[in-house]
């Protein structure tokens, strides 16, 4: 079962990185576009790629093994369902990245980023798909364009990769069965803070009439509540200077 | 025909330079920052700026310009701030953004249900598995049929849901609504009319006619443009009524209708002018009932005739009622495209796999990819095949013969007898077209 706990912490290494990777594509041609933003993507991608060949290559090396019994067996096919799909989406991301990268190419003047509302750095995302605490940045000024070419060899690559992994590995993915079920994703999230519920319903439309009468009833109330808290507090204080001086 | 000409790659290009011109510092649309109650975000921009500057930039009347705003923002290259649900430009002080590239609408990449079981996962880590009826719904229906990836779908959702929750607040509201947008326009809420059951397509012609009429770079586009507009008079000049005398005579000037006898949808022997337009496209044969009833002939000959019928139902399908549709689309599964159906038809993989994929929420145009490329199997083979014969065995008729309707209808009338010596109009038109 060593092997299951390594392949499971390498998947959810790649998992990550792949979650992060698609975050920082959606960034790519708004205006939270940049340089470092190219470079975090190339570096991201790369990550990726490695921890995908690790899987791979410890998948296979798994699932190659007849000797193993029919519920570890069930238990990689789920593991291989995890990393294909990972791979399927990363492959997405990257060809699409490829794309946006060569529509909006960063030096050309005339050639406006869209103004989507997003302008800060995607740095924190990217130093979290790369497991630093802060990224560095070295790349030469024009990645933007110089990246494309090997980011085109690389899709290819990942696509040679996935054609061999479908043909030397037999497994159903639709015979698996997950072990998550329905609403599994509300667990160990629950503690996660409390104080991102007020930014997000911002987003939701709030009639602003309500929020006004709301408030200033609010108020009312709140200095009613606090004239009545400091008679009370005057009171002790008189009484407990009778009782002391009396 | 004539917008047929341009190929899909220019017409999105068109769109989505519309896109870039919009955001043009100096020319483009003004933006101002939105305020909200914690924070302020840039670049919103109102629904009155946007017709303004359409209305400037085409030279075009403030309702078209409503119109073009209206399809801008039904597929989602802009999205609403305030009533995100509904996907309308409001001509007045009502904020929008603009999408982000990635969430822009593209035929080459299909929207896929397991990036949506993905998005309805993290919205219910978010509203604390408290979601809308119709999402609840979704997200049921998804759990059943994508059960053997759902772990990869919870995994991928916390992960994402983190790596989200490292962006500025400003930043994540903003990626939060610009997710929201583009699942309102490709899974919209039950009740909404959807731009998608119209096509992408379809509203790309007004961007063209417009954005070529102004654009100078366009240039070759108008001249391509022009001389199909030509190639197409010289081609119809002699079926147009208006242009050449209609034989034996016009039913609306002589009150003698023999012209409509001879062209009947049902007719036994087809006219000479009706054959010969026949030639002239592949679109022209379909569109005649009768050419359709004597290609479907030919077809059971060569043994294709599953290629039509898998065309007629697209059709069926494409104009039929709203109600019909799941059940045509099933039909049309079991009948042509299965693994070891009755009529299976022959389209790539690629095709196949999008088809199938895109049948899972059956609209009317889902079966819009392998139409196109059995209706281009067909012109290029089937078509092709049949003409070729014609011209090169006069023996051969693969037409039960044709009328002149000059004359007296004569059965023994056929293509051949009616060239004049030299190359025959047919020969010369599909050489030039090829």
């Amino acid at each position: 079962m060593g092997g299951t706990d390594e392949c499971k912490t390498m998947l959810d290494a790649l998992n990550k990185v792949t979650a992060c990777y698609r975050h920082l594509v959606i960034a790519l041609g708004s205006t939270s576009d940049s340089q470092n933003l190219r470079e975090e993507l190339k570096k991201t991608r790369k990550k990726a790629q490695e921890l995908a060949v690790a899987n791979r290559n410890k998948l296979t090396e798994l699932l190659k093994d007849k000797t193993t019994s029919k519920d570890d067996r069930a238990e990689y096919e789920r593991l291989w369902v995890l990393f294909t799909s990972s791979m399927e989406l990363l492959e997405v991301d990257m060809k699409r990245s490829l794309e946006i990268g060569q529509e909006f190419p960063l030096k050309v003047p005339t050639r406006h980023l869209i103004q989507t509302g997003m302008t800060g750095s995607t740095t924190t995302v990217a130093a979290r798909a790369m497991s630093v605490q802060n990224m560095k940045y070295d790349a030469d000024s024009n990645i933007d364009t110089a990246d494309l070419k090997e980011l085109q060899a690389e899709i290819t690559q990942v696509g040679q990769m996935m054609e061999e992994m479908e043909m030397k590995v037999q497994v159903a993915p639709w015979a698996v069965e997950a072990k998550q079920e329905a609403g599994a994703e509300l667990k160990s999230t629950l503690s996660v803070g409390n104080s991102s519920v007020g930014v997000i319903s911002i987003c939701e439309e709030e009639p602003k009439d309500e929020i006004d009468e709301g408030g200033d009833n609010n108020g009312m109330i709140t200095c009613i509540a606090g004239f009545i808290f400091v008679a009370i507090v005057v009171i002790a204080g008189i009484l407990g200077y009778f009782v002391i001086g009396g | 025909p004539l917008i047929n000409t341009i190929s899909g790659v220019v017409k999105l290009c068109i769109v989505e330079s519309v896109m870039l011109e919009m955001q043009d510092p100096k020319t483009g649309v003004k933006s101002q920052p939105q305020r909200l109650v914690i924070t302020t975000i840039p670049h919103a921009i109102t629904g009155e700026d946007i017709v303004a500057w359409l209305t400037n930039r085409y030279s075009i009347e403030a309702e078209e310009a409503w119109a073009l705003g209206t399809m801008l923002v039904a597929f989602g290259y802009i999205y609403p701030l305030q009533d995100h649900k509904r996907l309308v430009i409001k001509p007045d002080a009502s904020l929008y953004r603009f999408q982000t590239p990635y969430f822009w609408p593209a035929q080459q990449w299909p929207v896929e249900d397991t990036d949506y079981a993905i998005y309805l996962a993290k919205r219910n880590i978010r509203k604390k598995g408290i979601l809308a009826l119709y999402e609840q719904v979704q997200y049921n229906s998804l759990h059943k049929w994508m059960n053997h990836k759902w772990d990869f779908i919870v995994m991928q959702a916390k992960e994402q849901y983190r790596a989200g929750k490292e962006r500025k607040k400003p930043d994540r509201v903003v990626f939060d609504c610009q997710e929201r947008a583009y699942w309102v326009v490709h899974r919209p809420p039950p009740g909404t009319v959807s731009a998608m059951d119209y096509g992408l397509e379809r509203m790309v012609l007004k961007s063209i006619i417009l954005h070529s009429l102004q654009h100078s770079s366009c240039f070759l586009c108008l001249f391509s443009l022009f001389s199909s507009l030509v190639k197409y008079s010289v081609t119809y000049n002699k079926h147009d009524p208006f242009l050449a005398p209609c034989l034996p005579s016009n039913p609306w000037v002589t009150d003698d209708v023999t012209y409509w006898f001879l062209n009947m949808a049902n007719v036994g022997i087809p006219t000479k002018m009706r054959v010969e337009r026949w030639t002239f496209s592949f679109g022209e044969l379909l569109s005649d009932p009768r050419g359709r009833d004597d290609f479907r002939l030919f077809l059971k000959k060569e043994f294709s005739g599953e290629n039509l019928a898998f065309w007629e139902a697209c059709e069926d399908l494409k104009w039929g009622t709203a109600a019909t549709m799941n059940d045509k689309a099933q039909q049309v599964y079991k009948t042509f495209l299965t693994r070891g159906a009755p009529r299976w038809i022959n389209i790539d993989g690629k095709t196949m796999e999008v088809t199938v994929k895109g049948l899972k929420h059956p609209h009317r145009y889902v079966l819009d990819a392998a139409q196109t490329h059995i209706f281009m199997l067909m012109k290029k083979v089937s078509f092709t095949t049949l003409i070729l014969q014609a011209l090169l065995c006069p023996s051969w008729r693969p037409m039960r013969g044709s009328v002149d309707p000059a004359s007296v209808p004569s059965s023994s009338a056929s293509w051949s007898r009616r060239r004049e010596p030299g190359w025959p109009p047919v020969a010369l038109w599909t050489s030039h077209r090829s």
